[in-house]
């Protein structure tokens, strides 16, 4: 019993040190400003709720002290599962408690926080209090990323913490292997290469899955975020698949009545939108079995087992996919790509009106019911002062301050993943967030069961896309937005 | 008129507390399942709709879906979980070497919580990857895929259940057992009874209130299941195990459908009732015009 005591200490301690350690590399500059700002909230504490991801945890563990540490003002953030951070945080604001001071806005709920007027505009909270701005924070600083916390006239009304597009993942050791390469040539007439079009893809794929077959390997050709229950399945089609066929915003048309249906003028049944839902389903059907019950977790967790050759995955995890021996299989041997997609949605993407896959993050935003309004923008600029991203973004892969790139353990650590980094500043662009809707889980959670019945074969992919659509058309109905 | 008093003065705290945490949220909730209220509409104000959430449910398929896999949930769990309980009672009842351990280990699932349960079976039941479907297929060829097959989801769902609250049922019948009068038995043995005999005739009627008061117990938890099968199958595949609970939880939190949300747990509150009720007036009232 002892010993487990022990054992329980040392844990507790080790993990306070490395979060320690990580707060005494940071040096601020002007701390002396930091201490001056932080004397007039002596004794205050400020609650954050957040998801509990890499990059919050270090906002916890290694940002909140040292903030601590330079201005005396105490940060408490609760990090939980991304559900009960909702529930919390929306609750929080809806009954006016007044409970948090800061909390996690992912990118695709913004809009239905700013629906409500739950947020405090960050930009004109600054410039109306002079004395509480940072000498280092500057707007300015922020990636494109930023744009999609800004409200009608272009305000601020999230700090963006984290942003990581989804990615093309693929197994160098397994491309680059000489007699791998010579049996795919044979059996394709191909060069083993990452995949640019669904084709390329499939073909790849399936050549895995009978390679991992006949070699008696845990190994198949893709992964697939296809949880039968759970609403990633639906954002990894809506999000990931659908727009590299050129269906984008979820096929609703925003500025046509919020139209889904074809004939309403939408394309969430269109052809191809349909050619997509196939295409999924049939990478769905020679990914790993565990598929079917995947959510962004567990896709990341297969790929680092090393049981799929390639596949869609979160940014967020390429780090530790690439890096950490401890968690994953693969370590050195991952590769980045972009997604496949069809002909023309390179085009459309680089010219704006397209977009070739998911572009996520969050940021930490201010609720208007908050007790502690001054002293949380204060900790709000802390978070994205130059200083502190460099050591962030080694924690985490994340990057929301375009001067984070050119930082020496950000250039050391892109190299590990492969070039994630430098395509997340070059092809960032082609990416895109949730579309500006102020209804989604409403949306998603009206549509889900359709969707899974599709996914299990209750009903065919056709008929579930012209079901969904309708749906979707009734439920906008319901709730106002469609006329 | 002074222990009335002190009576009253003593419960005070009980009856405060159960007023702000059960009636006060029930009357809220029936008011709620009156209105239209979704926050996030293009009007999110509270608006009333008299009874056209009700209405509404009569037609809903995915409600009467949902009711539909409910009802066989909770039948094939609590009868399985009394039929199994009782026989982990009446083995319990006898002395075996180690027993203590074996009763120790049996109880330990009712001190988890439901995530935490959904959680193990989650990770033991993964395709491929879980200790179970591994097993399953080494041992028979049997691929066990609760993310593609609705019978395989169900079924593990109700062994999940059984497994989580059988100890309850156990325990609550050892204690029935255990209050017996020897007296009875001793003469049905005398008179010749056999095992059979004895079980339908003298055990059972005897050890009936305790069974009643089990099943009434695990009904009612059976028909609000949420949390373990959210976190194994999350309502699917497709709706395979989208239990009433787990519709709610969808309707009321994700989609934040708050009247609807309501108007259903008002509707699961009154089938609740109703089942018991049913119980009641057809297995104690009818012992109690006897008596």
């Amino acid at each position: 019993m002892k010993l487990m005591h022990k054992l329980g200490a040392s844990a507790i301690i080790l993990s306070l040190m490395t979060g320690s350690a990580f707060a005494q590399d940071l040096q601020i500059d002007n701390p002396e400003w930091w201490q001056q700002a932080g004397q007039q909230f002596e004794g205050v504490t400020l609650q954050g709720v957040t998801e509990s991801t890499p990059p919050s945890n270090f906002v916890a563990d290694v940002l909140a002290p040292k903030f601590e540490e330079l201005t005396g003002i105490s940060v408490q953030v609760e990090t939980t599962s991304w559900d009960q951070m909702y529930d919390k945080a929306i609750k929080d604001m809806e009954a006016g408690t007044g409970i948090y001071d800061m909390i996690y806005i992912e990118q695709d709920i913004i809009y239905a926080y700013l629906a409500r007027n739950f947020l405090v505009d960050i930009t004109a909270a600054l410039n109306e209090k002079g004395d509480l701005k940072a000498p280092t924070y500057s707007e300015d600083n922020f990636t494109s990323f930023a744009d999609n916390f800004r409200g009608e006239g272009g305000n601020l009304f999230g700090v963006p913490m984290e942003a990581f597009i989804k990615i093309y993942l693929y197994r160098t050791d397994l491309f680059e292997d000489a007699d791998i390469q010579a049996a795919f040539k044979e059996k394709t007439g191909k060069d083993l290469k990452p995949a640019t079009n669904h084709e390329d893809y499939a073909e790849i794929a399936q050549f895995f899955t009978e390679y991992g077959t006949e070699n008696d390997m845990d190994l198949w050709g893709t992964t697939a975020q296809a949880h039968t229950g759970h609403p990633a399945s639906w954002y990894e089609y809506f999000e990931s698949v659908a727009p590299t066929y050129g269906v984008y915003n979820w096929g609703i048309d925003a500025d046509n009545n919020y139209a889904a249906t074809v004939e309403s003028g939408g394309t969430m049944n269109s052809d191809e939108a349909k050619a997509a839902m196939k295409w999924w389903l049939s990478m769905r059907d020679i990914a790993p079995p565990e598929s079917v019950q995947s959510t962004w977790t567990e896709v990341a967790t297969t790929f680092a087992a090393g049981r799929a050759a390639q596949g869609l995955v979160y940014g967020e995890n390429a780090a530790w996919i690439a890096s950490d021996e401890s968690k994953s299989k693969v370590v050195g041997n991952v590769g980045v790509a972009l997604p496949p997609m069809e002909e023309g949605v390179m085009q459309a993407a680089e010219s704006g009106e397209g977009y070739i896959g998911y572009y996520d993050g969050g940021a930490f935003g201010l609720p208007v019911t908050s007790k502690n309004k001054d002293a949380s923008l204060l900790f709000l600029q802390f978070m994205a002062l130059p200083e502190v991203q460099e050591e962030w973004a080694v924690a985490a892969p994340r990057i929301t301050l375009t001067s984070t790139y050119d930082a020496a353990k950000v250039k050391e650590l892109d190299d590990e993943l492969g070039g994630y980094y430098t395509m997340l500043r070059d092809d960032g662009k082609l990416f895109k967030g949730a579309p500006p809707y102020p209804f989604h889980a409403q949306l998603r959670e009206a549509t889900a069961p359709i969707f899974y019945s599709i996914l299990t074969g209750e009903i065919g992919p056709d008929e579930g896309l012209d079901q969904m659509a309708q749906k979707t058309e009734e439920e906008l109905t319901a709730l106002g937005y469609r006329q | 008129m002074h222990s009335n008093r002190l009576g009253w003065l003593l419960l005070a705290p009980t009856l405060v507390i159960l007023f702000f945490f059960g009636v006060v949220p029930f009357f809220y909730v029936l008011w709620l399942s009156f209105h239209q209220w979704n926050p996030f509409a293009a009007n999110p104000d509270i608006v009333f709709n008299g009874a056209d959430n009700f209405r509404a449910l009569v037609f809903d398929a995915g409600f009467l879906a949902s009711l539909g896999v409910t009802l066989a949930f909770v039948f094939f769990a609590v009868v399985s979980e009394l039929i199994i309980g009782y026989a982990l009672a009446q083995a319990f009842m006898k002395d075996f070497p180690g027993k203590a351990i074996f009763r120790t280990i049996h109880t330990l699932p009712l001190i988890m919580a439901p995530i935490i349960v959904g959680s193990i079976w989650k990770l033991m039941t993964t395709p491929s990857i879980g200790i179970i479907p591994s097993l399953l297929d080494s041992w028979f060829g049997f691929d066990l895929n609760i993310g593609t097959s609705a019978v395989a989801a169900f079924t593990v769902t109700v062994i999940m259940d059984i497994w989580h609250w059988t100890p309850l049922v156990t325990l609550t019948l050892i204690a029935a057992l255990v209050s017996l009068p020897s007296d009875p038995f001793e003469q049905a043995q005398i008179d010749g009874a056999n095992k059979r005999q004895i079980f339908w005739h003298i055990t059972l009627p005897m050890i009936m209130p305790a069974v009643l008061a089990t099943v009434f117990i695990r009904l009612m938890d059976a028909l609000r299941t949420v949390d373990e099968v959210l976190m194994l199958t999350g309502g699917g595949p497709g709706s395979a195990t989208r239990y009433l609970g787990v519709h709610i939880f969808k309707e009321v939190f994700p989609r934040t459908n708050y009247g609807y949300g309501s108007a259903i747990s008002i509707i699961v509150l009154y089938l609740t009732i109703v089942a018991c009720w049913l119980l009641y007036v057809s297995l104690i009232a009818p012992r109690n015009k006897k008596g």
